[in-house]
């Protein structure tokens, strides 16, 4: 078998893999023998392939191992939480107890009554109470102590005009506060007044 | 490309690990790729051409072998599928950043075409250190940089990392031939690159004349 330059050039690299059958590796070498360009091909290829193989070629990094091991630790070991996330957590964590602790603070010092009947304006109940025109105290209609026409209004809105409640018949109203009488229910108007007799 | 399974020890005991490691023993890991870190990061380096993205694609594709670990199947070796992971992990970091603009002309070039040598220095054997020497390893480094990614990828992971061909064909997603090809081409790139460009630390000065070359 006779090679040409060119064919040895194309098989060069085969050549070098041991991936040419036996008569065409026995043609090569007999033309690489006498053809001093083709050796510097194979002479070259030849370096180029041990210069890349040495292991001193491509040096690591200084600390990639440690980098490495290191951020494969949280995975691996199941530390799932970074340290970035466990600052953040514990930062979230501290900001929730400042805020209970200030709520706390808050409420200790949130007015007190004195008595039953000296509750605060924001504790007066949810419903309706009676007012007379001209008159001072507000009742729970039907109060024996309230005379003349009424009408009803909000217990808030009758705190805001002026009223006070009436010792007699809000007492029980104060104390059942949140069980609303079913009586009152319904005769609410959109503006909260409404006529009675 | 599905490989038949392998029975050598190496890949029996890397099967054995993979068991324990996904039955709960997840400490086994760092065994596992404890062959296959500096190799992670060589490829990386390679493709990317800078050592911080290589390092950091690397750590990349330890985290997401062990993520999917489960899915691996052991049809084929653990280190080609790491190996995968890795290309693909150092390909998408390729795209995502500008250094695609910069591909080298030589990515378009068709390589179904004969490669010529173009230089014919006589070289002689090359100083087994002269790797250990920064100026010349750096100018190796730069030589491989300019080859097109696809020849780097074979180079690397032929005559870099010694993998077989068929390794190499299952870890690019290429045929056997292709393989073949961009390696004979990479090597003969690489050669020419290389002749003139060390100041004669492995050529002799004794250049065949012009006129004794086939084409002329």
């Amino acid at each position: 078998m006779v090679v040409t330059c060119e064919h040895v050039w194309s098989e060069i690299s085969n050549y070098f893999e041991g991936d040419v059958d036996p008569a065409l590796k026995e043609a090569l070498e007999g033309h690489l023998a006498q053809c001093p360009r083709c050796r510097s091909v194979r002479d070259g290829m030849r370096n180029v392939i041990d210069l890349y193989s040495d292991k001193a070629m491509f040096p690591l990094p200084v600390g990639f191992y440690p980098r490495l091991h290191g951020r494969l630790a949280d995975q691996v070991e199941g530390r799932r939480i970074s340290r970035r996330a466990w600052l953040v957590s514990v930062a979230v964590t501290g900001a929730l107890a400042a805020s209970a602790a200030c709520a706390a603070a808050l409420d200790r010092f949130a007015p007190r009554p004195l008595s039953e009947m000296s509750q605060p304006a924001r504790r007066l109940p949810q419903r309706l109470v009676a007012i007379v025109d001209g008159g001072k105290m507000f009742h729970v209609p039907g109060c024996p102590f309230m005379h003349g026409k009424y009408h009803l209004v909000a217990a808030e809105e009758a705190v805001r005009r002026g009223f006070a409640p009436c010792t007699r018949c809000m007492r029980d109203a104060l104390r059942s506060a949140g069980k609303v009488t079913p009586d009152f229910e319904g005769e609410e108007s959109a503006s909260g007044a409404t006529e009675g007799k | 490309m599905t490989l038949a399974p392998r029975s050598d020890p190496g890949h029996e005991h890397e099967a054995a690990l993979i068991v324990r490691i996904q039955s709960g023993e997840r400490e086994l890991f760092y065994e596992l790729i404890r062959p296959y870190e500096r190799r992670v990061f060589v490829i990386a380096f390679t493709i990317l051409r800078n050592e911080a993205d290589a390092e950091d694609v690397a750590q990349d594709a330890f985290l997401k072998a062990f993520k999917y670990l489960a899915q691996f199947r052991s049809e084929s070796r653990f280190s080609t599928w790491l190996i995968q992971v890795a290309i693909n992990e150092a390909r998408q970091r390729l795209r995502k950043s500008h250094l695609e603009i910069m591909r080298p002309i030589a990515d378009q070039e068709n390589e179904d075409g004969t490669y010529t040598p173009r230089d014919f220095t006589d070289w002689r054997e090359i100083p087994s250190e002269a790797v250990e020497r920064k100026e010349i390893r750096e100018k190796l480094i730069a030589a491989l940089g300019s080859l097109a990614q696809k020849y780097r990828e074979v180079f690397v992971l032929r005559d870099v990392e010694h993998m077989s061909i068929e390794d190499t064909a299952e870890a690019l997603g290429i045929s056997a031939g292709a393989v073949k090809t961009r390696l004979f081409r990479a090597r003969l790139m690489l050669r020419d690159l290389l002749s003139s460009g060390l100041d004669g630390i492995w050529t002799t000065n004794s250049q065949i004349p012009k006129g004794t070359k086939p084409w002329s």
